[in-house]
């Protein structure tokens, strides 16, 4: 067998798969642990419906059909058999992954933004607009929420760290708080200039990424000691380091997707293809492919090696472009629409 | 000039006529335990419960039967009542096909009402 090793990566053009289906902004996506099932994407939408695709290829499962206002967030737990979504309806739900059933309806006084499962999937931390952290223990769910207070604006983003012992909530107010699960105090506070637009949590490593501005800045999530900071050329919504820790890309106003060299900073690549601002974009759980959600309604995946063989792409040989022996193969031009 | 990587195909999109979810799927009957059990004796209760369920949804079935052709008044959210001619119901009851809705802005020849939107219906047998 010959084993012939081409650099594919700097001969080819990214082709990203566009996922269709959403008919209003994508704002929200995330991606559930590697399953014996492959792993599995879920979106949040504005037209209220979130859809589970299969996160390697896109392709949708489903859509959870309930909420009756914009879904602003949205969660799976690391097995992919449960889902949480945050809306406008002020209620936070959980669902069936498996079979797409609404299993509870959380009333909350106001918008909800952001959901996230501890590890074990037996606690949910919601919050939103009306700035108070919520953990629902979801094996007793008639019981009160525990509450904790301080933010003095809408909670943007709440999500479990250091082994489900803390949590880390960032909002309109300019700062991110670190809390103990416990005691309920805020054990540590960032404050910025500008409004705090994303935040992602890497338990391996412990590290914290966070976008303000034009600025994606890398933090520790215990300590919340700055790392490093990184500018882009236009206002950044939304960033994600990859598993590996050697790259990591951001999206926002300029519809553009930015890949970064983590060590280095410096920018690698950039890719069109959104037809509005990237609000969300995720690295899948293996680092092979990163997903964008954008203000134009799709959902993009990107290659992280641009050529290789993954999911719906196919690395070609150049002779087999060419050749008669070569499988039908989909060869797309300039843009793909789903 | 570089050539762009090639897909084999594009990713499937939502199925406009269903939620998804598909039973079949090998995730689906794998994680999903069987429905009725017959040898615990809860298994009589679960029996009856279902009985009582088909009944339901059988009712609910030949309504929407009873219900084509005529003019239903429906009563949705935010305190809309709106009068139409019922069609037809898509399989998944998420979409009601109407006919001459009347509406403040006027009458819709035709027309889509979304499910979700409906807390009742009313309409002479």
């Amino acid at each position: 067998m010959n084993a012939i090793m081409y650099p594919v990566s700097m001969a080819m053009r990214q082709t990203p798969l566009t996922c269709s289906g959403h008919t209003r902004p994508v704002v929200d996506l995330a991606f559930s642990g590697i399953t014996p099932y492959g792993y599995f994407l879920i979106s949040a939408c504005k037209d209220g419906k979130p859809m589970l695709r299969q996160g390697d290829t896109g392709d949708w499962i489903g859509t959870f059909l309930g909420h009756k206002g914009a879904v602003w967030g949205a969660t799976l737990n690391k097995e992919a058999t449960k889902a949480a979504t945050a809306a406008a309806d002020f209620t936070a739900k959980v669902w069936d992954a498996v079979t797409g059933d609404e299993v509870l309806t959380l009333a909350h006084k106001h918008i909800v933004k952001s959901v996230n499962f501890t590890q074990d999937s037996n606690f949910l931390l919601t919050g939103g607009n009306d700035k108070v952290l919520r953990i629902y223990d979801l094996i007793k769910p008639e019981a009160d929420p525990q509450e904790i207070a301080g933010h003095t604006s809408a909670i943007k983003k709440a999500l479990w760290c250091n082994n489900d012992q803390q949590i880390l909530s960032a909002a309109d107010d300019k700062t991110i708080r670190l809390w103990d699960k416990n005691t309920q105090e805020a054990v540590h506070t960032l404050s910025f200039d500008a409004s705090v637009t994303s935040m992602e949590y890497i338990p391996d490593g412990e590290i914290l990424v966070i976008t303000y501005g034009r600025t994606i800045a890398f933090y520790n999530a215990h300590s919340l000691d700055l790392i490093k900071t990184v500018d882009a050329p236009a206002s950044i919504h939304s960033a994600s380091l990859h598993p590996e820790k050697d790259f990591f890309v951001a999206g926002g106003d300029d519809f553009k997707l930015y890949k970064y060299d983590y060590t280095t900073k410096e920018e690698m690549e950039s890719y069109k293809g959104h037809f509005g601002p990237i609000h969300t974009v995720r690295f899948s759980p293996d680092g092979e492919l990163y997903a964008s959600g954008s203000e134009d309604g799709t959902l993009r995946l990107w290659q992280t090696a641009v050529g290789k063989t993954y999911g719906l792409w196919k690395c070609v040989l150049p002779e087999e472009l060419s050749s008669e022996n070569s499988e039908v193969l989909y060869c797309p031009p300039a843009e793909i629409k789903a | 000039m570089k050539t762009p990587v090639s897909v084999l195909r594009l990713p499937r999109g939502p199925d406009p006529n269903s939620r998804g979810f598909d039973p079949n799927s090998p995730r689906f009957l794998a994680l999903c335990p069987t429905t009725l059990s017959s040898s615990s004796s809860s298994g009589a209760v679960d029996e009856e419960e279902q009985r009582l369920r088909s009944d339901l949804r059988e009712r609910f079935l030949r309504t929407l039967l009873l219900m084509t052709d005529k003019q239903v008044e429906f009563n949705m959210h935010e305190k809309v009542r709106v009068r139409a001619r019922f069609g037809a119901s898509d399989i998944d009851v998420l979409n009601f096909q109407v006919s001459g809705l009347e509406t403040p802005l006027g009458v819709q020849k035709e027309a889509l009402l979304r499910c979700q939107d409906v807390i009742s219906c009313s309409f002479e047998l």
